[in-house]
């Protein structure tokens, strides 16, 4: 359980012109678990890179518990990462694999057998200790992966894009488990995605980085319904946006005209965000509608993830 | 068909390996073996007997494979951190050192051991085995540093981020980790070092100057002497190391191959 704080985090690269995180501000509180969302290129990577000691800030300063972090030696810092590939050491079987950060810390090797099966159950894969790595499959790979960070009980979780490889089902099996464990185990995690439909799903808050700022941090519902901002409103699928002088409960729009405002308290210039979802075809003419002609249509569908077998493992 | 041409390529290939061997086996152990006779007529073990109560061939046996270690050793040291930069980094003036790195193995040697020799006499390290491990470092360099610094262009750092972000320290990643990975490697860059030094004839003796005798000088007067019995235990006895050599590194090949092989 660690609060964690960013504070006016800046880095560019060498031989780079624009920097990849300006002024980065985020706070983290205890056994949250937070999606940072953003497009690639984008300085996402670079942040958990920094807060792993892999690389160094050009200013500004992160804190674990109020107590800075850039001093400590990157190896103490408790910060694990975990990427898109598995980066399960293939000369080492899974449970000498797991046991890595263990061993590498002088525990004994009794303890580490214990706590390689203990983690080996909470992730659902009991009885794979002598398996080579090179004989799992890819979620099996990411569970082993998820396990080895775990097992050193970090301060923080850093999870790098780490079911982007992965099918689809394996994705959501996967997905649920890893907000099961993380709430189990009450572990501060960041999780870094360009996937909107996973970070909502994962994340007890969201954060926007656009061009190595944070344009919004919320919880996810409301970035999603609110965005705070047009560049926030289209990362987050709005496409459609009215801009006018808004008064008394309606907007006066240059291109449609008068619409209405449920929010009578709105004054002045304002720009409103419409959802794709919230937009229904009719054709009858009523208040706020807009004229206009379907041109073309796509079929879509949406699946919404239960419990699987696996997740009910985890929590009874 | 198809498994029958191959098996029957595959015989030719071990027939064609094999057969030089055979041959100075065959000239190594027997007396009187004159054309046109197929096989010779007598076999014996007094010109193997010879050669190994011979004091000369017992030090250059020793003195090769000294220097050929400890040449291996150094070219790894010097090598490793060169090509980790060379495979890993990118940064001006890369084409340029790479042709510096290179540029021993265009030069010819006869060049490089003049040269050295005089150096090598100012500063006392002609006819020392040091100055001669200096020497043979030249041209196994280029080739310890290339067969590293192509595995390193393959090698992914995130490994040891992992090991690093897991709570391992720069040394236990090392030991741990990047050496773990880059055995495989290693063993053929080890295995080049010391093919190239131990056949070095020209460098040994511009250097050496006679005090330093490795088997390739004693196979190279052999040779002129004309005996094939001599000959053909002396080219035995300079084959050995290396056959050992390349059938121990196999096997570790072998095994940490199948492990890089599972991994992707």
């Amino acid at each position: 359980m660690t609060h964690i704080q960013i504070t006016s985090l800046h880095k560019t690269y060498p031989n780079a012109s624009t920097p990849v995180l300006k002024d980065f501000s985020l706070s983290i509180n205890d056994g949250e678990m937070v999606a940072l969302l953003g497009p690639s290129g984008t300085g996402k990577s670079t942040l958990l890179k920094l807060i792993a000691g892999i690389e160094q800030p050009d200013s500004g300063d992160i804190y674990f518990d109020g107590e800075s972090i850039l001093q400590t030696e990157p190896n103490k810092r408790g910060a694990v990462l975990m990427f898109q590939k598995s980066y399960l050491f293939p000369f080492l079987n899974v449970e000498e694999n797991i046991g890595f950060g263990l061993k590498m810390q002088g525990v004994s090797s009794e303890t580490i057998q214990a706590e390689v099966k203990r983690m080996l159950n909470l992730i659902g894969l009991p009885g794979i200790e002598k398996r080579k790595v090179g004989q799992l499959s890819g979620g099996e790979g990411q569970r082993v992966a998820l396990a080895r960070a775990l097992v050193t009980q970090p301060k923080l979780l850093m999870l790098d894009e780490p079911l982007s490889s992965l099918d689809t089902s394996v994705r959501i099996n996967l997905q649920a488990a890893i907000r099961e464990i993380q709430r189990e185990l009450g572990i501060t995690t960041i999780f870094v995605t360009h996937d909107l439909s996973e970070a909502m799903a994962m994340s007890d808050r969201m954060a926007i980085l656009l061009d190595g700022e944070v344009t919004a941090y919320d919880k996810p519902d409301v970035l999603f319904h609110r965005p705070p901002c047009v560049r926030s409103a289209k990362f987050v699928g709005v496409d459609l946006f009215l801009e006018g002088e808004s008064s008394g409960g309606w907007l006066d729009a240059a291109e449609v005209g008068r619409v209405r405002l449920k929010d009578e308290s709105k004054v002045g210039r304002s720009v409103y965000a419409i959802r794709p979802e919230h937009i229904r075809i009719q054709k009858e003419e009523i208040e706020n509608s807009l004229r206009g002609m379907v041109q073309s249509c796509l079929l879509e569908y949406k699946t919404t993830a239960s419990g699987s077998e696996w997740s009910k493992k985890v929590i009874p | 068909m198809k498994p029958f041409i191959t098996t029957s390529l595959r015989l030719l290939l071990y027939l064609i390996l094999i057969a030089p061997l055979l041959l100075f086996i065959a000239y190594g152990f027997s007396t009187r073996w004159f054309f046109p006779a197929p096989f010779p007529a007598e076999w014996t073990t007094s010109t193997f007997d010879r050669a190994l109560n011979d004091s000369r061939t017992l030090t250059g046996l020793r003195d090769g494979l000294t220097i050929a270690v400890i040449v291996s050793v150094l070219s790894l040291l010097l090598a490793f951190p060169a090509a980790r930069v060379m495979g890993l980094r990118q940064f001006k003036g890369q084409q340029l050192a790479w042709l510096l790195l290179f540029l021993p193995t265009v030069v010819p040697p006869l060049a490089i051991g003049m040269g050295l020799n005089i150096l090598f006499l100012q500063l006392g390290l002609a006819g020392t085995i040091f100055g001669v491990v200096l020497a043979h470092l030249i041209p196994t360099l280029p080739y310890t540093i290339f067969t590293l610094s192509s595995a390193f262009a393959r090698y992914d750092e995130n490994f040891e981020h992992q090991a690093l972000a897991l709570g391992a320290s720069p040394l236990q990643i090392f030991v741990n980790v990047t050496l773990r990975m880059m055995t495989p490697s290693l063993v053929v860059a080890t295995l080049f070092a010391f093919l190239i030094s131990w056949s070095q004839y020209l460098l040994t003796l511009l250097i050496g100057g006679g005090k330093i005798i490795t088997l390739p000088i004693l196979l190279f007067a052999a040779a002129s002497g004309g005996n094939p019995s001599t000959i053909g235990i002396k080219s035995l006895l300079f084959v050995l190391p290396p056959v050992l050599v390349i059938a121990f590194t196999a096997r570790e090949l072998t095994r940490h191959g199948e492990d890089i092989r599972e991994q992707y």
